[in-house]
C-alpha cells in the first residue's frame, strides 16, 4: 500500500475517504467529509468565544431562585454548591461542582489548547490531541447536570408556601453548553493532522 | 492509489485516529485497536435481529418513561408529582423559553427519533428493502445522535431526590423504572453495535448505491 496517500475517517459514516486537503464528499454517504480546514478552525474559535462569554452571566445570574413565605433568596452555582458542602451533602456538591465548574472549564482549556496547539504545531504527539479530543467530545453534554437539577427542583417544589424557580442563570448555563457543543463538534480533527504535516 | 472499493478494508480507530486493516474474524469476535484497545469492529450473523429486539423494547420503554409520573414527594401531606410533560409545562410557565425548548428537544425529540429511526432502519435492513431510505436514516442518525441527554437528565433525576431526601418522603412511579430499563437498553445496544458495523451491513445488503 502506498504510504504517502493520507486517509480520512467521514465523521457521518465512518468510512475510509482519500483526504484531498479540499472540499470533498465522502464515497459512501455523499456528506461533505470537512469544510475548508481555516473556516472550520475560525467556527470553532467564534462557538468557543460565545460559549465563554456565556460563562460569565450563568455563574453571576442565579440559576435558582426560591421563595419561602414571600421572601426571596437567590442562589449561584458557586453559591449552591458552598450551600450544600456547609450542609453536609458532599456527595452532592462534588457532582455539582465537577458537572457544572469543572467540566465546562476543562472544554474550554482543552479546545483552546488544542487550537493553539495545532496552529503552532506544539510538540506533542497527535495520538494524545486525538484522544484530547476524544474526551472533549465524550464529556460536553454532562454540564447540562445542573440545569436539569434545577427544573426538576422546579416543578417538585412548588407549594404556595415555598417555591422554586429557574433563574436567569439556568438559560445562559444550558446556551453555554450548546455553544461548547457546537465548538467541539466543528473542529476538524484533520487540523491535527494537517498541520503536522507541514511541519514535516 | 488504491481502487475505492478497498478502502472499505480500513478502519480508523475513533479514538485515536490510528488507520487499521481489517481482517476478517470469526462470529462473535471482536477486533481491539493496536494503540488504545478500542473495540473497532465485531462479527456477530445475527446482529440485526438481535439489535432490533433490543431497540424495540428500549421504544417501549422510552414511551412509558415519557407517560406516567417518575416521582412522587410527598411533603407533610402535600403531594407534588413529576411528569415529563409537567416539567415542560412549568418550565414554560415561569417563561424560561429557551431553556424549555431545549429541554424538549434533548430529552424528547431527538432520544424518540433516534428510537424510532433505528427501529425503522433495521427493519427495513432485516426484510432488506428501501435502499435510499436506510441510507438517509444512517445519516440521520449520525447527525442526531450526539444531541440525545437521557442519561443526563436521569442522573439530574437522582442528584434531585437526594437533595430532597432529607426533606419529603419520595415515591418512585412507573416512570422511574422505565427511564432506567431504557439507559440499560441504551448501553447494551451501544455496546453491541456500532453505526460502522451498520454500514458495512448496509454496503453488504445493498451494495453501493450512487445517489
Amino acid at each position: 500500500m502506498n504510504k504517502e496517500v493520507e486517509f480520512v475517517r467521514c465523521h457521518i459514516c465512518e468510512a475510509v475517504n482519500y483526504d484531498s486537503e479540499e472540499k470533498s464528499l465522502c464515497r459512501r454517504c455523499h456528506s461533505p467529509i470537512y469544510q475548508d480546514l481555516k473556516i472550520s478552525y475560525h467556527k470553532t474559535i467564534a462557538f468557543l468565544i460565545t460559549a465563554i462569554i456565556l460563562y460569565i452571566p450563568a455563574n453571576i445570574y442565579p440559576i435558582l431562585i426560591s421563595k419561602k413565605f414571600g421572601i426571596n433568596s437567590e442562589s449561584t452555582i458557586i453559591g449552591g454548591i458552598v450551600h450544600l458542602w456547609e450542609s453536609g451533602s458532599y456527595p452532592i456538591a462534588l457532582i455539582i461542582l465537577i458537572a457544572s465548574v469543572f467540566v465546562p472549564l476543562l472544554k474550554f482549556l482543552l479546545i483552546i489548547y488544542l487550537l493553539i496547539a495545532t496552529k503552532y504545531n506544539l510538540n506533542s504527539s497527535k495520538l494524545d490531541k486525538h484522544k484530547l479530543f476524544y474526551i472533549t467530545e465524550a464529556i460536553g453534554p454532562w454540564s447540562m447536570v445542573d440545569v436539569f437539577v434545577v427544573i426538576i427542583l422546579s416543578v417538585l417544589i412548588h407549594f404556595s408556601g415555598i417555591q422554586i424557580f429557574p433563574g436567569a442563570g439556568a438559560t445562559a448555563f444550558a446556551l453555554m453548553v450548546f455553544f461548547t457543543m457546537l465548538s467541539a463538534l466543528s473542529f476538524d480533527t484533520r487540523l491535527i493532522k494537517h498541520r503536522k504535516r507541514k511541519n514535516l | 492509489m488504491i481502487n475505492e472499493q478497498e478502502l472499505d478494508n480500513l478502519i480508523i480507530c475513533k479514538k485515536c485516529h490510528t488507520l487499521h486493516e481489517k481482517i476478517s474474524l470469526p462470529n462473535k469476535k471482536k477486533a481491539l485497536c493496536t494503540k488504545c484497545n478500542v473495540v473497532l469492529y465485531q462479527e456477530d450473523k445475527n446482529i440485526i435481529d438481535k439489535t432490533l429486539a433490543l431497540v424495540l423494547a428500549a421504544a417501549i420503554s422510552l414511551i412509558i418513561a415519557y407517560q406516567y409520573t417518575i416521582v412522587t414527594i410527598n411533603i407533610q401531606g402535600l403531594e407534588k408529582s413529576l411528569t415529563v410533560g409537567s416539567l415542560f409545562m412549568v418550565i414554560m410557565e415561569n417563561e424560561q423559553y429557551i431553556v424549555g425548548v431545549m429541554f424538549i428537544f434533548l430529552i424528547v425529540i431527538f432520544p424518540i427519533t433516534i428510537i424510532f429511526s433505528m427501529l425503522t432502519l433495521l427493519y427495513l435492513m432485516k426484510i432488506k428493502k428501501a435502499p435510499y431510505l436506510t441510507k438517509r436514516l444512517l445519516i440521520l442518525l449520525a447527525h442526531v445522535r450526539p444531541w440525545s441527554m437521557v442519561d443526563i437528565f436521569f442522573i439530574s433525576l437522582l442528584v434531585a431526590m437526594v437533595k430532597l431526601f432529607d426533606y419529603a418522603y419520595i415515591e418512585l412511579g412507573v416512570s422511574f423504572i422505565a427511564f432506567i430499563f431504557t439507559l440499560i437498553l441504551d448501553i447494551i445496544i451501544t455496546k453491541k453495535v456500532s453505526f460502522y458495523e451498520l454500514w458495512d451491513k448496509h454496503t453488504e445488503i445493498y451494495g453501493t448505491i450512487d445517489e
